[in-house]
């Protein structure tokens, strides 16, 4: 007994240590390459960790490629999607909580389904709406098309919040003078700060990982965000991979952080959502 | 959670039974909604229309439609001897991500059921691939498949496996299977917590009077474990086919669906028809299609959380 007991510590040891090491290797290749020299990383045969350390790649990649472009467009385009699909997520969610209307059951239906939709299938009708706009290669058109497609997300795990808060403090506050809108900041709001907290970083991460449509819409240098700038090194003779991961790592930061605070939330209220027929 | 819903629930009556008159009760809710519904509108709905409606129509270089050409774009799709191979593709593509990802998280969820040292940095370090932008993990799993340089092939000669350098990414027998395998590495971390969730739902009990009847392990398992998981699983089913769809930057980063589209699954083709040869018409065909697939998948998605809501 004492031994299948000894048996099944190791074996969990083992497959645990082998899916730490599984989940974390591409990332730390990653790692090791971007501080290679060029020399090392087309060396034949390939070396796995660099011969010198080359942390000067992290300077000059600032030179290499418009860098601070790209993180400043990504930061704006970003805070845009999340602030847009916010303004419209809270009060839609709101009412999906709390309210019952006419039409309530389709539009129920319309934000699952915009969740469902990439907008990779709706490219060409993006694409063909935004030149009648105007807004090609604007950080603009990016913002619209995150917003519209994320608040069905927001929408979701919002209205799961906002239905769990007891309704009968909402009614103390109106007792108390407070208008409807004024009890939803005052009390319902503070209350549902940690599914706020979740979906601000969500669709924020959504939005700085998004690529195709950027890819379609922005042309010039000084516009792409993060995603698209790495991707450009590809269009060159030979890639410059210390670059490429350098780029790559000083995107990939603050998003697994960011990520690993709202883990916890977050599954919950992507699996169960709390909106109700 | 059911608790709070049916909790919630009661509220609804009760405020229905009372009908507090704030100033018409149909028409103040829609305000509540509508910077919500426009923007869904805007950027949804009329892409979809336009969609159908570009289909159905000869589009110039430039992007802009010139009249209505019947069902011609669909005839030249159909006709397009690469399309077949592209639905297989991305057939193959989908069932085998899902199927394998489902499987494989599986174990991974009920090892992080357990209780062992390190559990949580195997959750953070699970959670990575979830994090990390799509291409981004696409472009470093490019590099380690390198031919010359790549990381896989030093390790595979270090180990004896291989005598020679495999070129993984220039084939479509290898290529679309190193594909599919960054397919499963990225959903994993979301199809695991989705299942662990699950597994941490099933009362501790059941176990409990399954073991006093005498059940091993394997049995509670089947008789326990899967009946009691079933409708997680369903969800992560319908949501993994459904974030499959999103796996454009994968092909895009590694193959771009060559060599001759053999790699191509729909998006990547759709992309190429529309923004590399300019055929937009054709590219709203292909959109459609897909449009009709999602649909599908949709209805049943939807059919799915109403049933289990009432």
């Amino acid at each position: 007994m004492l031994n299948a007991v000894r048996a099944q510590k190791a074996f969990i040891a083992v497959v645990s240590f082998t899916l730490l090491v599984a989940m974390i290797f591409p990332y730390g290749i990653m790692l090791l390459t971007s501080l290679k020299s060029k020399d090392t990383i087309y060396s034949i045969p390939p070396t796995f960790f660099p011969e010198k350390w080359v942390f000067t790649n992290y300077l000059d990649v600032w030179t290499v490629v418009p860098l601070s472009h790209y993180i400043a467009n990504s930061v704006l385009l970003a805070s845009g999607s999340t602030l847009l699909a916010l303004i419209c997520a809270i009060p839609a969610a709101y009412a999906l909580a709390r309210m019952r209307f006419p039409g309530r059951r389709i539009y129920l239906y319309a934000v699952i389904a915009t969740q469902i939709f990439s907008p990779i299938v709706l490219l060409v009708g993006l694409f063909r709406e935004m030149r009648w706009f105007g807004l090609m290669d604007s950080l603009w058109a990016l913002v619209l098309i995150n917003g519209a497609f994320f608040q069905a997300f927001a929408i979701w795990i919002l209205s799961g919040y906002f239905a769990s808060i007891p309704y009968s403090l909402e009614e103390a506050a109106w007792i108390d003078g407070c208008t409807r809108l004024g009890a939803v900041r005052r009390i319902v709001l503070p209350l549902a700060l940690p599914g706020l907290v979740t979906t601000v970083i969500f669709v924020f991460i959504q939005s700085w990982n998004e690529f195709v449509v950027a890819l379609t819409l922005i042309f010039t240098e000084t516009k792409k965000p993060l995603t698209v700038g790495i991707f450009s090194f590809f269009g060159r003779y030979d890639v410059d991979w210390e670059y490429v991961f350098a780029t790559s790592l000083i995107a990939t930061i603050p998003v697994v952080v960011l990520f690993l605070v709202i883990e916890k939330y977050l599954v919950s209220g992507l699996t169960s959502g709390g909106v109700k027929e | 959670m059911r608790e709070l819903l049916s909790r919630a629930s009661t509220k609804y009556t009760r405020r229905s039974a009372r009908k507090k008159g704030l100033g018409g009760r149909t028409v103040y809710p829609l305000l509540w909604i509508l910077p919500s519904v426009a923007l869904m509108v805007a950027i949804v709905v009329v892409p979809i229309v336009d969609l159908f409606i570009t289909s159905f129509s000869e589009v110039g270089l430039s992007g802009l439609r010139e009249g209505f050409n019947g069902v011609e774009n669909y005839v030249s799709l159909f006709q397009d001897p690469v399309f077949p191979r592209v639905l297989i593709n991305t057939l193959i593509w989908t069932v085998a991500i899902v199927g394998i990802t489902i499987i494989l998280s599986l174990g991974i969820a009920s090892l992080l059921n357990e209780k062992f040292v390190g559990r949580r940095l195997v959750r953070a370090a699970l959670i990575v691939p979830w994090a990390v932008s799509l291409l981004i993990t696409a472009v470093i799993w490019k590099w380690i498949f390198d031919f010359r340089y790549g990381t896989l092939n030093l390790i595979l000669k270090e180990l004896g496996i291989i005598e020679k350098n495999v070129n993984w990414l220039a084939q479509p027998a290898t290529s679309f299977p190193a594909m599919i395998a960054v397919g499963i590495f990225v959903s994993l971390p979301f199809t695991s917590f989705v299942l662990l969730a699950g597994l941490q739902a099933i009362s501790a009990e059941l176990y409990e009077a399954a073991r006093v009847d005498g059940a091993n392990r394997w049995k509670r398992f089947v008789h326990i474990t899967l009946p009691q998981l079933r409708p997680t699983l369903t969800v992560a089913v319908v949501l993994n086919t459904i974030y499959v769809f999103n796996s454009f930057p994968i092909v895009w980063a590694m193959t771009r669906g060559e060599p001759l589209n053999k790699t191509d699954i729909i998006f990547t083709y759709l992309y190429k028809l529309g923004f590399e040869e300019r055929q937009l018409g054709v590219a709203a065909a292909v959109s459609v299609i897909s449009f009709l697939i999602l649909i599908a998948f949709s209805a049943s998605y939807v059919w799915f959380v109403t049933r289990r809501e009432s």
